[in-house]
């Protein structure tokens, strides 16, 4: 087992730190928090020092990179701003649309990447009816072959990055909205399309994304607009979602970090009933609660990471992950809240963002119940397989 | 044209530990690039782009400084090549010691038309080295330019004084170090990052260059400042006149 950094990925820390020092101060990052967006320059600036090109394909200037690295670099990211800074998703959504998107659309979305910064699109996925539940999905697609266009409508909630990208991946039914139709087709669409229109949702947390309501009410688009195979749409999005929940998982463990670095710091100065708080031996047994809890979640990753490179399936570890960085590092990030106490419940300190970014990790990216669904079986698979 | 830059690698000073005799413990330190000489780097690298030139580092002390993250880290920055001379006769070397082996160096790379250096060194900011190593390659040097600009056989040098501007140009070769804010040192990007194990890297040994000369000036001993207590001298503002003797006291240790 090594566990050694390559020189490569230590520089790539090295640089990471001096581009939050430089670019994501405190104030910043609480304009953000307020706008709902991160600043066009801060997000190219990211994309310009080679982080938001990792995953995507040579051909289109991305850096062939791998899921240890990304790890690492989400996790630093994190760590370092103790908050959630939304361009870490950016250029793996970019490898997502490189993976089913015909060249002239990868091209398309990449000059909308590189002129901005800014996530080229979101992804219209998730109905008021249809969350987890993907197959009760009810927005269609109409296609009207006669005039080379396919006609899309249905509610859309959740939408992240809807105001700020200038595409909409959306994912809807071919011609039948029944539960039971499993023919999905997906489109890459120009937000400014007639016929959609959104409305902000306002989220507790992670609040330097923007979330919102996308309807879509006889949007009119041409047939070269799908992206991928006609009716195979959900098999596409689902391609990459383990290397996704690897990335969110790294999220998890950041902010877990950052929140425990913030108590230990404040441990160490704060003096109640005459010494130090970490002298105390309950706040002792949080940290070291705290401190094995960030190790074990950090192995996991790690381990997992190395296996996804190293061509090992993870569609269990991947969701155990999932499940267990985003549960604990919520349980970390309120354990440091307890530490610094009363003030770490204003907004005056910043654990109080850190708790409640960490808890929106058991939505993003399947909940927490859906990783139990998933690891459920796959347990049994690999254990009882002659039983089945 | 061929830019060369000089370049320091010396222990992280956020690593080093001072002991209880006030000596330096520099066992858990890792090596790093000198902070100024990032911006001359950076300065090098955007001139070398701009004049359409090779640009080679160049560097030399103990064998410590030969370390391969260290490496790629100055050949991350717009650097083509680096050349090292690793001997642990150089641990203490002194500023002449220094600026004969770089002036060696330089001659033996051949062709360089200029050599930029940084403001001083992190840790003992001598600011003699630019200056002893034109000294030994018989070159024009000027130090303190916050703007550089060649024409190929000409370097345009500006410095800021008290009250003016000031331009200088002068006859290449020549050696310019350059002031913090003649440029901000680059994040290098991650393309660069990988490419840079991928660049030549040049080790000579103190033979090819004629030998470490020897040292003009002793180092007797190098000991942390003695720290100065806290006077936990408490004003409270309550009481009468108690922000003019706060004043006081500020004035007094100032």
């Amino acid at each position: 087992m090594d566990f050694t950094k390559t020189d490569e990925q230590e520089l790539m820390l090295e640089n990471l730190r001096e581009f939050c020092d430089r670019w994501v101060t405190e104030e910043r990052i609480q304009d953000w928090y307020d706008k709902r967006r991160v600043d066009d320059e801060v997000c190219k600036a990211y994309l310009e020092a080679g982080f938001g090109y990792m995953f995507i394909p040579e051909e289109y200037g991305g850096i062939p990179s791998d899921a240890q690295t990304l790890a690492m670099v989400v996790e630093e990211l994190m760590r370092t701003t103790g908050a959630t800074m939304p361009f870490m998703s950016y250029g793996l959504s970019m490898y997502d649309l490189a993976t089913f998107g015909t060249p002239e659309q990868v091209a398309k979305g990449m000059e909308a990447y590189n002129e901005t910064g800014q996530q080229c699109f979101s992804l219209a996925l998730s109905e008021p009816g249809a969350g987890s539940d993907n197959q009760s999905m009810t927005a269609t697609v109409h296609w009207d072959d006669e005039n080379g266009t396919c006609v899309l409508n249905g509610t859309k909630t959740m939408v992240s990055h809807a105001e700020t990208a200038p595409y909409i991946m959306f994912i809807g039914k071919d011609e039948d909205p029944s539960h039971d139709n499993k023919s999905y087709s997906m489109f890459l669409v120009p937000k400014d399309t007639p016929g959609i229109t959104m409305a902000p949702l306002h989220k507790i947390g992670q609040t330097s994304t923007n979330f919102d309501e996308v309807y879509f009410d006889n949007v009119v688009v041409p047939q070269s607009d799908l992206l991928g195979e006609k009716g195979k749409g959900f098999k596409q999005l689902m391609h990459n979602f383990e290397i996704e929940r690897i990335m969110l998982s790294a999220h998890s463990l950041g902010l877990a970090q950052a929140a425990l670095e913030e108590a230990a710091r404040y441990a160490a100065q704060r003096v109640t009933f005459g010494q130090k708080l970490f002298k105390h031996q309950l706040i002792a047994e949080k940290l070291t609660d705290m401190e094995i809890k960030c190790q074990n979640m950090r192995n996991m990753l790690y381990k997992t990471a190395w296996e996804f490179d190293n061509g090992i399936p993870v569609r269990l570890d991947s969701a155990l992950c999932k499940r267990y960085l985003s549960t604990t590092a919520t349980e970390v990030a309120s354990d440091a809240m307890q530490i610094i106490g009363g003030l770490g419940y204003t907004t005056e300190s910043k654990i109080g963002r850190i708790w409640i970014d960490a808890r929106g990790d058991s939505f993003a990216g399947g909940t927490e119940e859906i990783m139990v669904h998933i690891a459920g079986r796959e347990i049994v698979k690999k254990y009882a397989s002659d039983l089945l | 044209m061929k830019i060369a830059v000089l370049v320091k690698i010396l222990p992280d000073d956020q690593d080093i530990q001072v002991n209880g005799d006030r000596t330096l413990d520099f066992s858990r330190a890792k090596s790093t690039v000198s902070t100024y000489d990032l911006n001359a780097i950076e300065a090098a690298a955007q001139l070398a782009a701009k004049a359409d030139a090779q640009l080679v580092a160049v560097t030399c002390g103990p064998k410590s400084i030969n370390d391969s993250k260290t490496r790629k880290n100055i050949l991350s920055r717009g650097v083509d090549e680096l050349y090292m001379l690793a001997d642990d006769g150089l641990e203490l070397a002194d500023a002449y010691q220094t600026g004969r082996i770089l002036a060696a160096m330089v001659q033996k790379i051949g062709d360089v038309d200029l050599v930029i250096a940084g403001d001083g060194s992190a840790d003992l900011y001598a600011q003699q080295v630019d200056i002893q190593t034109a000294e030994a390659l018989g070159w024009p040097a000027i130090n303190g330019g916050t703007a550089l600009d060649t024409d190929g056989t000409t370097v345009t040098v500006t410095r800021m004084l008290e009250t003016e501007r000031e331009v200088i140009r002068m006859p290449l070769p020549a050696v310019v170090s350059v002031a913090p804010e003649v440029a901000l040192p680059r994040i290098a990007g991650m393309k660069d990052v990988l490419a840079a194990g991928k660049k030549p890297v040049v080790e000579f040994t103190a033979e090819e260059l004629g030998g470490i000369a020897a040292p003009t000036i002793e180092t007797v001993e190098i000991l942390a400042p003695v720290p100065t207590p806290r006077k936990k001298q408490i004003f409270d503002a309550a009481d009468e006149g108690a922000i003019d003797a706060f004043v006081a006291a500020l004035r007094e240790v100032m």
